[in-house]
């Protein structure tokens, strides 16, 4: 057996006697509860494990998280909305409220185009799921092109367009003038980067610099967020020194 | 000064484990200012108080890999609205939320003394993204023709005599992805011009700035510090506030090893510069 084996054989063994002695201290409760924090705490450990090196104990909660998302989507999409919205509906249908459930007949349409996607896994008759495809690429674009234009072009000029004061609302919109500019000539490569055209295009780059800072320190702050939820988690919840 | 530039990475984890643990074992604040996009949103709940029988969408698009920085957002805003009387509808429409999103309704509204059905209502999770947006905007009751216990919603006190997503007096969205920027501002307020606006990870309050410029968000509530900020403007210290000392002190460790990496490798390469 190598080191790494003795250390996670040990790190296995300490996690197991831990609990064994906050259960019997009483600490966590012998319940549906105490039994979720115990995992809860040792799927974390497992997890941050990787932080050491790859191992079969991270593997195992990987695999275990990969399945328990899947099934828990699944039933989320399966109940409220196959089995609410189209099973639910059409066996309405056939009992008493079917006078006051008379316009659920259009469902089939989306039922259908839905059940073509489906048709992907035969290769005899993969080519009807085109036609669900076609229907929801059109619709898509179709929703979305003018939304967008309007939302991210539009009423983005807008406030760029107001007339510049000499106050600090003013400072800020000039400032935001300049990089909007300079930033796009920085993307605009039909002209050389030289004389004015480089020096634009460098200010570009300077206002670029500084938004990816701006991002990465924003990424920063919300990984530390994970952490010190995992953190509190351990130490309130399972450990309790909190 | 090569093993300098070279130090073991386990080193930094630790620093980095440690800067989080100490803090939160240790019981001390630091100063949390309030700053402006936050306050617009304390400010348009407290608008919103002022109506007679003032009613928020609250739409939860986030899951469990967010909570830490999702959930003390949200549990600040239902208090906001529950200490106010605002009557609260809450929809879900990431998969992942409808666990979230009842614990936060359910533990706030126990709190409060809130009945379900008159002062908050759950719909759960619809799936589809800007549809249910463009839906719950032309009909809300075609969107969400149940809660999420099963009743009907246009039975329900709260949710009856909803029409259309114009009927809410303000819609917050708590994102973890693009719902904000890419579903709910194209398909949602700006189609249907109803005040509008959201509370983030930290990751993606960056992107949604511009969008508090051009005023299709009136706030915005950007992770854990955005949700200390919210605690703070509460006057009620909780989760977000506890766990800024430890983001805090993390990022003075984080700043160090950044200088160190720099001051190391200007004196690396001007030795190797010198004859």
């Amino acid at each position: 057996m190598t080191r790494d084996t003795y250390i996670f054989l040990a790190f296995t063994l300490l996690f197991i006697g831990v609990n064994i002695y906050f259960l019997a201290d009483g600490t966590l409760r012998l319940d549906w509860t105490g039994f979720g924090i115990i995992v809860a705490a040792g799927l974390t450990l497992a997890l941050y494990s990787f932080l050491y090196k790859d191992n079969p104990l991270f593997k195992f909660a990987e695999h275990i998280f990969v399945g328990v998302a899947a099934a828990y989507v699944f039933g989320q999409y399966w109940y409220p909305t196959i089995y609410g919205e189209i099973v639910a509906k059409f066996a309405a249908l056939a009992s008493e409220e079917a006078e006051t459930q008379g316009s659920t007949w259009w469902l089939l349409v989306p039922s259908g185009l839905g059940i073509l996607m489906l048709t992907r896994f035969s290769r005899r008759i993969g080519w009807l799921s085109r036609i669900s495809f076609a229907f929801y690429v059109g619709l898509g674009a179709g929703l979305t092109i003018p939304r967008f234009t309007s939302s991210f072009i539009l009423s983005q000029l807008e406030p760029m367009l107001v007339p510049l004061s000499w106050d600090f609302e003013g400072l800020n919109l000039f400032i935001i003038l300049v990089g909007v500019v300079t930033v796009l000539i920085y993307f605009f490569f039909s002209v050389e980067h030289s004389g004015a055209v480089g020096h634009a295009s460098k200010i570009g780059i300077w206002f670029l610099m500084v938004s990816f800072g701006a991002s990465f320190g924003y990424t920063i702050m919300a990984r530390l967020s994970l952490l010190i939820g995992r953190l509190r988690f351990l130490l309130d919840d399972w450990l309790q020194v909190m | 000064m090569q093993r300098l530039m070279n130090i073991d990475r386990r080193i930094i984890f630790v620093l980095v484990f440690l800067g989080v643990a100490i803090p939160l074992l240790v019981d001390f604040y630091l100063p949390i200012k309030p700053t402006s996009t936050v306050q617009a949103v304390y400010d348009e709940i407290e608008r919103v108080a002022a109506i007679d029988e003032g009613t928020v969408l609250l739409s939860f698009s986030y899951g469990a890999s967010t909570e830490p920085e999702m959930q003390p957002m949200a549990r600040s805003l239902v208090r906001h609205c529950f200490s106010r009387d605002i009557k609260v509808v809450a929809i879900c429409l990431w998969p992942e939320a409808p666990g979230l999103a009842q614990e936060v309704l359910q533990t706030t509204a126990a709190e409060f003394g809130k009945t379900y059905g008159v002062d908050y209502a759950f719909m759960g999770y619809k799936p589809g993204n800007y549809s249910v947006i463009l839906n719950m905007g032309q009909d809300f009751h075609d969107a969400f023709s149940r809660d999420a216990w099963g009743a009907r919603s246009n039975t329900l006190p709260l949710t009856r005599d909803i029409r259309s997503l114009r009927d809410f007096d303000f819609v917050f969205d708590l994102a973890a992805g693009d719902s904000i920027e890419f579903w709910w501002i194209p398909f949602g307020q700006e189609k249907f011009g109803f005040p509008f606006a959201g509370g983030c990870t930290a990751v993606m309050a960056p992107d949604l700035f511009p969008f508090l410029q051009s005023r299709q968000l009136i706030g915005l509530i950007g992770g854990l510090a955005g949700a200390a900020e919210y605690e703070i403007l509460m006057d009620r210290r909780d989760s977000a506030t506890e766990a800024m000392r430890a983001q805090s002190i993390t990022h003075v460790i984080i700043i160090a090893f950044i200088l160190f990496g720099n001051a190391v490798f200007f004196l690396t390469r001007r030795r190797s510069v010198r004859p």
